[in-house]
């Protein structure tokens, strides 16, 4: 039964961090109000799930990468609910809840480790990770873009000179939303292209896929990238201050593809 | 290519009138209509005896009329004299006519706004536009105006599309709009605050709210005036003490007041950026001295431009527009060649003529073969009966062709019109004539019964121009 229990707080967790963006971000009242509800819930079925769990094994220490992983997710989201609770502070959610989510997730789906139905449905997926990815990068680098042209015009405007190749620069409030757009789009694919590569390495590696440094860099990357969207909206970042935050990114984007060197998960081959 | 004006027939198209380059302004008011009389100007234009066809064109910078007369030309000095009440001796010294080419090159002008004040200003093609509306709703402009102003406003079109004449603004005001957009993009919804109520504030801040801006906050040392303005654009007095802690609400900022001491320094600007949390901010400084010290520009966020940087930009955009003039006046010379050509191709008075050549010289070929034959013994009463007779029934047989000749000239029918051309070709006519000379006895009835003498309806060339 617990492992239902666990299945409905995946859930819960995968609702909150759908709508842990529009909440944190754009300050919407009513994917806020979702948000939170879905975190409560999900963190009150997960510890149903875990106390059930523990109780029938007779046991009050947690055992295996699955059940130590499902409880370093409990802790997470009771530690963000304790912040909401003390601070009304929603923005830690942003992070919190997709970890906990991720963390959840495999030990959700089975004691064993899971395994796709057939080798088209794992190519599938890997279509999905890949292009997904891919994405998350190029909306990266269009970002990064935005913010470089942004720092043309603003540079042109402050200096007062016009030369006519360079009238076709938008405004720059454009640019910036631009920048803003293609970063929250790259966000969506990056965590959708996370989600299903840390699948596939669960499936072909088993748990130690999370000590592999490409995925390890690759939530860094995904952490820093939450960091650079909570930043621009808080402060309105914008201008030089944009381009370093987009410049760090896309520098550990670098590394990440560099990783792959290292990885003993991730190799570009056929499928 | 060359222009052989000899060749190019515009129904002597008359041009005629004053602008801001050849009459003072005290002049121009005196004769300048407004719209609510256009309509009774056009229609009294258009009734003057010796006016087939008339337009009148009048703005802020320019009183014209545009004439196609019925042969002479009319007296449009008299008109002015008339509808104006004014004094030709007043009048003659700053009046400009031109005529036929001159005046189609002039209109082309005028439409693509290269004759205006300001060159490449947009409005004066929506003025032709509107004095075309009038004179073609009181009768005024018929085939030969629908033509020229059809390929006026065509040209003005082209100049628009092909040069860069109106892309940059060359007015304060407008030019501070088009950096506002620079900066924000669309300026709807955007919050102006005008601090101090001098006109040109009040201008730039017009065209800011024209552009879609909205709650514009009005801060100056007489409150009086600062109510007044802010009733003028729907928005609200902010008490100059409070000015600090209000003015980061705003996105423009347009400054002109007396202050001798800079309002505004960067530590200013640095705040109101950070309590903005970052965006940017537009100041206009339009007071000498400055109300915003120039090192505020450094502050990130902040776009600070003063009334020197407002008309270098103004300078610099006016000499963009001189050099794309240029390359309009090049447009406008190959679109009169074009347009006169093209009237002249649609001119169906030679073809008319050559047909009629030609039906004349068969008609004389054949009373030559009688004359010859068996009708030699005819007396010259029975000649002249026999002569009137065959050009009745020439003319009659005619007619029908030359009213289809007309039609497709009416309708701009080149093809057609062509095709009559090619087949009334003069110079065979004239070949014909020479191989077949006509006797003397016959040649002196035919002379004392020219056409003219006896006209017959619908035929004669002089009328189907």
């Amino acid at each position: 039964m617990f492992l239902l229990w666990l299945r409905v707080a995946a859930i819960c967790y995968g609702v909150a961090t759908a709508c842990a963006l529009p909440a944190v971000l754009y300050n919407l009242r009513g994917w806020a109000r979702i948000f939170m509800v879905a975190s409560i819930t999900g963190f009150v079925f997960h510890f149903v799930s875990l106390a059930e769990m523990l109780g029938e094994a007779h046991r009050w220490v947690p055992v295996g990468t699955r059940e130590m992983q499902s409880l370093l997710a409990l802790l997470i989201v009771g530690a963000f609910l304790l912040i909401w609770i003390r601070f009304r502070a929603v923005s830690f959610g942003l992070f919190a809840l997709p970890l906990a989510f991720l963390l959840v997730v495999f030990p959700a789906i089975g004691l064993e480790r899971y395994t796709f139905g057939s080798p088209g449905a794992r190519n599938g997926w890997i279509i999905v990770h890949v292009c997904a990815l891919l994405a998350a990068y190029a909306a990266l680098i269009f970002s990064l873009l935005a913010s470089l042209l942004y720092l043309v015009q603003e540079k042109r405007l402050k200096d007062r000179n016009n030369p006519s190749f360079l009238a076709w620069l938008p405004p720059l409030e454009t640019m910036n939303q631009i920048g803003h757009g293609a970063l929250v789009v790259g966000f969506y694919c990056m965590t959708v292209g996370l989600l299903i590569g840390s699948l596939l390495a669960q499936e072909s590696v088993g748990p130690a896929y999370f000590r592999d440094p490409k995925v390890l860099l690759s939530f860094g990357m995904w952490i820093l990238y939450i960091g650079m969207l909570l930043v621009r909206q808080s402060t309105g970042l914008r201008g030089r201050r944009a381009v370093y935050w987009s410049s760090l990114v896309f520098l550990v984007m670098l590394s990440v593809w560099a990783a792959n060197v290292f990885s003993s998960v991730h190799r570009f081959s056929v499928p | 290519m060359t222009t052989d004006k000899a060749n190019w027939n515009t129904g002597n198209l008359l041009l005629f009138g004053v602008n801001h380059k050849t009459a003072p302004v005290e002049l121009r008011e005196q004769i300048a209509i407004q719209a609510e009389r256009l309509s009774e100007a056009t229609r009294s234009l258009a009734q003057t005896p010796g006016v087939r066809e008339a337009m009148i064109l009048s703005t802020c910078n320019r009183v014209e009329l545009v004439v196609y007369p019925e042969g002479a030309p009319p007296d449009l000095m008299g008109f002015f004299n008339q509808f104006f009440a004014i004094d030709h001796s007043a009048l003659r010294p700053h009046v400009y006519e031109y005529r036929e080419q001159d005046a189609v090159r002039h209109l082309f002008r005028v439409a693509s706004s290269l004759d205006s004040m300001v060159v490449g200003e947009p409005q004066i093609l929506g003025q032709v536009k509107q004095a075309y509306a009038v004179a073609k709703s009181v009768g005024g402009a018929k085939s030969g105006l629908d033509k020229l102003l059809q390929n006026a406003f065509n040209v003005a079109k082209r100049v628009r599309n092909e040069t860069q004449i109106g892309s940059s603004s060359v007015s304060i005001a407008s030019i501070a709009v088009d950096l506002a957009e620079k900066i924000f993009g669309s300026l709807e919804g955007k919050k102006v605050f005008l601090i101090g109520a001098g006109k040109m504030s009040e201008l730039a801040a017009r065209h800011l709210v024209e552009r879609g801006a909205r709650s514009i906050f009005v801060a100056n040392r007489t409150l009086e005036r600062a109510v007044r303005l802010a009733t003028e654009f729907g928005g609200n007095v902010v008490p100059f003490d409070d000015l600090y802690t209000s003015v980061d609400q705003a996105d423009i900022v347009i400054t002109s007041t007396g202050s001798l001491e800079h309002i505004f320094r960067p530590e200013h600007g640095a705040r109101f950026i950070h309590l903005r949390r970052n965006r940017p901010m537009f100041f206009i400084d339009i007071a000498v001295p400055r109300d915003v010290d120039p090192e505020m520009n450094r502050v990130e966020g902040i776009f600070l431009y003063d009334i020197d940087d407002l008309q270098s930009v103004a300078a610099a955009n006016q000499t963009d527009r001189a050099k794309e003039a240029l390359a309009a006046e090049a447009i406008i010379t190959a679109e009169v060649e074009r347009y006169l050509k093209q009237l002249s191709i649609l001119d169906a008075v030679p073809i008319i003529r050559n047909l009629q050549q030609a039906a004349e010289t068969m008609r004389q070929s054949e009373l030559r073969k009688a004359e010859a034959g068996r009708l030699r013994d005819l007396s010259d009463d029975q000649w002249t009966a026999v002569d009137a007779l065959t050009r009745a029934m020439m003319n009659k047989f005619l007619h029908p062709t030359l009213q289809a000749i007309k039609a497709a000239a009416a309708e701009g029918d080149v093809a057609k019109l062509e095709s009559y051309r090619a087949t009334f070709d003069p110079n065979r006519a004239a070949a014909y004539i020479k191989s077949h000379p006509l006797s003397a006895g016959l040649s002196s009835v035919i002379e004392s019964a020219s056409p003219s003498d006896r006209p017959v309806e619908g035929t004669a060339p002089e009328q189907d121009s």
